[in-house]
């Protein structure tokens, strides 16, 4: 992929880019270089641990508009250059990772907001505007996103729509792919390109999702209109504890039937002894789980009376809303360092999605291929989307620091083994291969396991918009 | 690179975490993903494993204003501000720093500011020597103030003559420190200024200190450095607020409808939030932006503009935006280097000190 470059064709390529985006937003710095090469996927982290340097691109740009970056891409195109998107860096799956060298195309300059409009219930916003910020926006106009996930300050709007990301209260909400009006794509070509003005129609296949979770290997997102919500009238917690799993999830499908709480998250055994108890100070055995419902009021008494009717059927114990209120509070402490896993421990995080039939029997089998295969290694979980038809298991592994090689390349093998006996059992269970963190470099070999025959479809867009693949290889399994 | 255990661990901790991501104001402002506490604490965690020089990060060290909004922002207590000033300081002590840092640096040393100034303008001047005789009460007006903001410095000292409070300006004030402070950290030298400072304010019973930057260091850091400063020292919103409260200074509200600006050396260091408020509010329609009091974001600075200018330019603008995006279109400050900062982007918002206001200027 790389081109062969001398010092001489290196300086004029830097001169066109420079002329594209600024001199002071193209970047040959050490420290940008190095900067972009680490996200928060562990292995680049672990790499990066060990004193070695992870693959660097040898141009940063920073482009302000969908203009400059189609300027960047035909530069690209022409002398075959890779394009690495990246947001804030803050994915788990190494797909803002410049494995191939060539261009970062940074889009923070790209934080415009353009419009909040709480006419259409939508702001307006250039990708690389921190979500955070945008709730911020909304909250101007009491107003929300309702998009909280615990990397809402980390990451961008971008970020999330490249790889179909989730916040604690999608079961009402949706995800980041319900959350999107109409966005502006620039092609690798450096067509600049619309999506329709409305999400929902019979005008062919829906562009919004074609570029949704395309992980920057189709094109560079540049613009949204995310939607806003009326801020609920009342939001109301309940903690329960379960005597097992299976009674959890029989009384979570027939809940779901009746109404969308916004938050539901059911911990299992092993989370509710460590992480719960923790955190939120529930130290009691079995199955912790944290229901929230919101709206407006009348409403809201009207579910909670349904909650509580149909969880007593299965046996739940009602713990009352202060355990709920305290996770709400506390329900970004768990990703803080000194909270969450870091190094020197070796870990990661196989968020699954399958239906009710079948997601409990993934988290089993996943569990016992795990532990079976990889003693050293501990098995938790819990589950926090949840749809009407299904549900997805936060099934993490963590292995101590004192078990984890350290050479980077025995401590990369652990990792990639361990990752692939989870993601194929899951697989093989009838999972599909990620919920909402993505795919990038690190499930990309994945990918053709999930599809078989249904990923030309991938690879033909692939070719036909990227027919010098260029942007972000080696991601995404194209 | 030479560093303390505790910043190492926080280096450590901060490396790989991005929960801060949103608060920076500079990263804010150039969309650069180097600005960023995690950026930071990468770059020397590489230094400290020998993977990249310490002089590839050295710019990116001097890019962060250490206005602690990621420190505060942290739900578990670490610490960029620390390790960041803490590599300046190895930096120093290694002769690692950019040219134009060390140029900064033997300013301070020289001159007693970063500028390399020797002389205020004539009006202030004049207004020093007018206060020039002893008295228990001292106000301090520090080196922004004095060399680069002449005309707010002396307004400073209208307010304190109109609400008729006998007080002395030094001529030839000590500087606080504060500059070497941030420039190289806990530097003997730093100390050795803090140290001239604190000895030539204990000759007065109450310092009231202009410049929140100067009041944060005399306050905070001199407790730091373990310098006692043998004098009541206040912040010059505090003290004016206790005028105002006392009846000293008429209030006359114009009905005009302004921010305010939280410096956060008040706000995030000294907690002192409200005292501000009230002046505004005796002169003013106060309506507040959503970051504000400890969440305030920092709108730029007079020593960081001498070698990044065109950022600070891109901060003020930012802040401003904040401010228009309430629909507000004044906004008062209460440290003088934001005065400056933002008064040097506004285009279509009025920028108004806090002297300004009360003074009807």
């Amino acid at each position: 992929m790389q081109i062969q470059m001398n010092e001489f064709l290196f300086a004029m390529i830097l001169t066109e880019l420079e002329d594209a985006v600024g001199v002071a937003n193209c970047s040959t710095r050490q420290i940008d270089k190095v900067t972009h090469s680490v996200d928060y996927y562990w292995l680049s982290r672990m790499w990066a641990d060990r004193g070695c340097r992870m693959p660097e691109a040898d141009i940063v740009v920073c482009p302000e508009n969908a203009e400059e970056v189609s300027k960047v891409l035909k530069i690209a195109n022409y002398y075959k250059l890779p394009v690495t998107t990246w947001g804030a860096g803050g994915g788990t799956q190494g797909g803002a990772i410049p494995v191939a060298g060539g261009i970062i195309l940074d889009t923070k300059r790209m934080n415009k907001i353009y419009e909040v409009n709480t006419e259409g219930m939508y702001i307006e916003c250039g990708t690389g505007a921190i979500y955070k910020h945008i709730e911020w926006a909304a909250n101007e106009v009491g107003k929300a996103t309702m998009h909280y996930p615990s990397s809402l300050t980390c990451s961008t709007v971008g970020g999330f729509l490249a790889h179909r990301g989730i916040g604690v209260v999608s079961t009402k909400y949706g995800k980041i792919d319900d959350m999107v009006l109409k966005m502006e794509v620039v092609l690798p070509n450096g067509d600049i390109i619309e999506t329709c003005s409305a999400p929902k129609h019979a005008a062919g296949p829906d562009l919004n999702q074609i570029f949704i979770g395309s992980e920057g290997t189709l094109g560079i997102i540049t613009k949204a209109q995310i939607r806003i919500f009326d801020q609920p009238e009342d939001r109301r917690f309940r903690g329960f504890l379960f005597q097992d799993m299976e009674g959890a999830f029989k009384a979570s499908r027939e809940l779901l039937q009746k109404f969308k709480p916004s938050v539901m998250r059911l911990y299992d055994e092993a989370e509710t002894a460590s992480l719960i108890k923790k955190i939120v100070g529930v130290e009691r055995k079995g199955a912790f789980m944290n229901v929230a419902y919101e709206g407006v009021k009348e409403m809201v008494d009207v579910e909670e009376k349904i909650l509580l009717e149909t969880f007593a059927k299965y046996g739940a114990e009602d713990l009352g809303s202060e355990y709920g209120e305290k996770w709400w509070k506390e329900k970004i402490t768990f990703f803080y360092p000194g909270h969450m896993m870091d190094i020197p421990q070796c870990f990661g995080t196989m968020d699954t999605i399958a239906p009710y039939g079948k997601i409990e029997e993934i988290y089993w089998a996943m569990k016992e291929a795990i532990e079976t295969n990889f003693p050293q290694a501990k098995f938790i979980a819990h589950f926090s989307h949840w749809y009407e038809w299904g549900a997805m298991v936060y099934d993490r592994f963590i292995v101590d620091g004192k078990d984890v090689p350290q050479d980077p390349v025995e401590a990369l093998r652990l990792h990639q083994a361990i990752w692939t006996c989870g993601v194929r059992t899951a697989l093989a269970h009838g999972g599909v291969v990620n919920d909402h963190h993505g795919v990038g470099i690190k499930l990309g070999r994945l990918m053709k396991e999930q599809y078989g025959p249904a990923m030309q479809v991938f690879e033909g867009l692939k070719k036909t918009l990227d027919p010098n693949g260029i942007m972000n290889p080696f991601k995404l399994g194209l | 690179m030479i560093m303390s255990e505790k910043c190492k661990q926080h280096v450590d901790s901060c490396r790989f975490c991005w929960m801060c991501h949103h608060i920076c104001p500079i990263g804010n402002a150039t969309g650069q993903e180097r600005n960023t506490a995690r950026a930071r604490a990468l770059g020397i965690s590489l230094v400290n494993r020998e993977a990249i020089e310490l002089e590839e990060i050295m710019d990116n060290i001097y890019e962060c204003c250490t206005c602690g909004a990621c420190v505060h922002d942290c739900t578990t207590g670490w610490d960029p501000v620390m390790f960041t000033k803490e590599t300046r300081l190895q930096a120093a002590l290694e002769g690692k720093l950019p040219e134009y840092i060390n140029t900064l640096v033997a300013n301070c040393l020289e001159t007693g500011n970063a500028y390399g100034k020797t002389e205020t303008c004539s009006t202030l001047a004049d207004a020093i020597k007018a206060h020039s005789a002893k008295k228990d009460t001292l106000l301090f007006l520090g080196v922004d103030a004095k060399f680069m903001a002449c005309e707010q410095a002396n307004k400073a000292i209208k307010v304190l003559d109109k609400a008729g409070v006998d007080f002395t300006v030094l001529e030839n004030e000590a500087p606080s420190g504060v500059q070497l402070d941030f420039l190289i950290g806990a530097a003997n030298e730093t100390k050795a200024q803090m140290e001239a400072c604190a000895k030539a304010l204990g000759e007065f019973k109450t310092v009231v200190v202009y410049d929140p930057n100067d009041a944060k260091a005399i306050k905070q850091l001199y407790k730091e450095y373990g310098i006692e400063v043998n004098a009541n020292v206040v912040t010059y919103t505090s003290f004016v607020a206790g005028l105002l409260k006392d009846g000293k200074l008429e209030a006359k509200n114009s009905g005009k409808a302004v921010v305010f600006q939280d410096p956060y050396q008040l706000s995030r260091d000294l907690e002192e939030t409200e005292e501000a408020r009230e002046i505004v509010m005796s002169y003013a329609v106060l309506s507040e932006m959503l970051l504000n009091r400890a969440e305030t974001v920092w709108a730029g600075n007079i020593l960081m503009a001498q070698y990044m200018p065109e950022v600070i330019k891109l901060v003020a603008k930012r802040r401003i935006f904040n401010a228009t995006s309430v629909g507000a279109n004044a906004i008062v400050t209460a440290c003088v280097a934001e005065y400056v900062s933002l008064k040097a982007v506004a285009e279509d918002v009025e920028i108004i000190s806090l002297e300004d206001l009360i003074l009807g200027e």
